[in-house]
């Protein structure tokens, strides 16, 4: 089974993000490995343990390579960075059209990515792979059972009233939800030997992408000012005694927050 | 000329789902700044009631009627609302940051090579008819606006109670009637059963009120007295990532990062101590209650109302009290 997995290195729910100007972020330097996307290679490694086969991550970033690095050490074969200094700027859109171009040839029968990367939260990037490369796909999957023979998946995805079974032809995109796989823990010894491992690199001219499809000017959306969150106003402790306390808290929520 | 405010309907069991209500009401207030017309579209056949219900919602609802889009597939929507899209060029579509939203709006966005903002929690518009999106990143620590290229429709998914529903008697839209030509091979996909959630409770994103307890409640057979709670006051029940990890809840009410965004116009928080990961999940609540033993819990600093106690006296007692205050109301 050819499986890849889409992997994203991003900041960590806890590093400090601020608005620096209208048009800049000041980021903490406190990455990891997007949290769904170990998800991901975890569902990658089951299928291969099962059926044999190989985990290719693939990763769009001209920085970071740990998520490689982390997929690799995990238990993935290969690792692909697309890197070209005209990425710059993509939005999810050409970044999707980007990694497509590198899946479009490949002999694959699933790929894998997260349900959000945890920076822009936006849950783009895999179902618009899925349509560059015209293959069905996912969203948000939490049980997965693949027939090797029959090619094809049996999958779970939660929605609003309860959980749906779906039945999909391979090859699929899936996005990995919390509840499929808990990742494993590398083993020591392989995050020694992933920081060693070789990294395949591939730039836009190799994709046969221009960089005039790519970047900024080819996005569709755009950001044009970061904002603080809304602040709220200071927390209102009620210090009087049980139970006038509770009386109060209702009081207020009637007339003062007008919500019950 | 693009023309046009389309609202995605989502519609559930026959009847049209609240977020869809609340983006034509939006959709309304936006055309009476542009003199565009509202639209709704919604796929599925024996709809007529829903349909029926929208007409003080917009001035034209299309009504593809199909079996083959419920349940729902993104194959079969694509399918369905790609040739409408083409014929009437809408300048916005709007939808719900829902299951079938999030499933679908990016596949459709890639698909009409337009832009798509997902999970806004405003919009606004010029009138020359230019959509700004707002929308939180990293989780809520910030937020931005968001603007599209030339492109059109301007796409964008909604959270739940952003905006308020308001109906417009005056209006009565008229209903197109679309029968597609369908060819059902299309469907690559198929959905082979559905296991319904237990209860009759919204999910945690679409209820007004959210009551939730998180490892505080030191047992999963407590929250009981949550549950009493939340139906005291038509509520829905969340939780925290330690109650599920603990296999007392179920994932579908894990608020936070590696859960659900709700945007509920209550929450109110039992025995959680306010892990950024939780949070950052109910950043767009409108008020937020925390009760706790620890005064220095990190959950009193994205409150609004603040008890500092034990939740095994407070939460028994505010639901008798409740019961009380909310039967003299009737
Ligand atoms: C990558 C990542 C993603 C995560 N995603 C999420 C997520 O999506 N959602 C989420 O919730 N967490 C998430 N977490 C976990 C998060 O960091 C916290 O561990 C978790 O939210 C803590 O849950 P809690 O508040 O229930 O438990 P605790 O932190 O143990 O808090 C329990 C609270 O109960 C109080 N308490 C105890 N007894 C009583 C009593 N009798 N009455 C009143 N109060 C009492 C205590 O004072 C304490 O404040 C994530 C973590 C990571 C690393
Ligand atoms: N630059 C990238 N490189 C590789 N995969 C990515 C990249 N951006 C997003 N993805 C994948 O797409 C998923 C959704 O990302 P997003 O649409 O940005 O929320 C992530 O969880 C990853 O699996």
């Amino acid at each position: 089974m050819e499986i890849y997995v889409l992997v994203k290195q991003v900041p960590d729910p806890e590093a400090i993000v601020k608005v620096k100007s209208d048009s800049e972020l000041e980021i903490e330097n406190k990455y990891f490995t997007n949290f769904f996307d170990e998800i991901a290679v975890e569902a990658g490694l089951k299928l291969k343990e099962k059926f044999g086969g190989k985990v290719t991550v693939l990763t769009l970033d001209h920085r970071r390579v740990d998520a490689l690095r982390r997929g690799i050490s995990m238990g993935a074969d290969e690792a692909v960075q697309i890197t070209d200094p005209a990425l710059e700027g993509s939005d999810p859109f050409a970044v999707a059209r980007t990694l497509s171009a590198y899946l479009q040839n490949k002999p694959f029968d699933l790929i894998f990515t997260g349900r959000q990367a945890m920076d822009d939260d936006a849950g783009i990037v895999g179902p618009a792979v899925a349509e560059c490369l015209g293959i069905p796909h996912i969203h948000s999957i939490i049980g997965l059972e693949v027939d090797a023979q029959k090619k094809e998946a049996r999958v779970v995805r939660e929605v609003e009233n309860g959980k749906e079974v779906l039945i999909c032809p391979l090859p699929a995109l899936f996005t990995c939800q919390k509840g499929l796989h808990s990742p494993r823990i590398p083993l020591v010894m392989n995050v020694m030997k992933a920081m060693k491992a070789q990294i395949k690199k591939v730039d836009l001219a190799s994709l046969g992408l221009s960089p005039t499809e790519v970047g900024a000017q080819a996005s569709t959306i755009k950001i044009q000012k970061y904002l603080p969150p809304p602040k709220r106003p200071p927390v209102k402790i009620i210090k009087e005694d049980f139970p006038e306390n509770v009386k109060t808290l209702i009081k207020l929520l009637r007339e003062e927050a007008k919500v019950i | 000329m693009p023309n046009g405010i389309w609202v995605l309907v989502e519609h559930q069991d026959g009847k049209v789902k609240k977020i869809s209500l609340e983006l034509l009401s939006a959709g309304i207030e936006f055309s009476k700044k542009t003199g565009q017309e509202v639209g709704a579209v919604l796929l599925g056949s024996g709809l007529e009631e829903a349909v029926n219900s929208l007409t003080p919602y917009a001035d034209k609802i299309y009504w593809i009627n199909d079996t083959l889009f419920i349940p729902y597939t993104s194959e079969a929507y694509l399918a369905g609302i790609v040739p409408l899209v083409k014929e009437h060029q809408p300048s916005i579509l709007l939808g719900g940051a829902t299951s079938t939203g999030k499933d679908l709006f990016p596949r459709l966005a890639m698909h009409l090579q337009t832009g798509y903002v997902p999970d806004c929690t405003g919009l606004s518009i010029e009138e020359n008819g230019k959509l700004t999106a707002l929308r939180p990143l990293f989780g809520g620590k910030v937020f931005a606006e968001v603007g599209f290229s030339e492109v059109r429709p301007q796409m964008a998914t909604v959270r739940n109670n952003v905006f308020l529903i308001k109906e417009h008697p005056d209006r009565s839209a008229q209903i197109i009637s679309i029968t597609p030509s369908m060819d059902s091979s299309l469907l690559k996909k198929k959905v082979v059963g559905f296991e319904k959630a237990e209860g009759t409770k919204l999910d945690i994103t679409e209820a007004d009120i959210v009551v939730a307890a998180g490892r505080g409640i030191k047992a999963p057979e407590h929250f009981k007295l949550i549950e009493d709670l939340a139906d005291v006051l038509n509520a829905s029940v969340g939780t925290t990532r330690a109650t599920v990890d603990e296999g007392w809840r179920d994932l579908k009410d894990q608020i936070g990062k590696s859960g659900k965004n709700i945007s509920a116009k209550l929450y109110m928080a039992f025995g959680i101590s306010g892990a950024i990961h939780h949070v950052l999940g109910i950043g767009t609540c409108k008020t937020v209650v925390a009760v706790d033993t620890d005064p220095n819990a990190l959950i009193f600093n994205y409150a609004d109302y603040g008890i500092v106690g034990d939740l095994f006296q407070i939460v028994p007692a505010l639901t008798e009290e409740l019961k009380k205050v909310l039967a003299a109301d009737r």
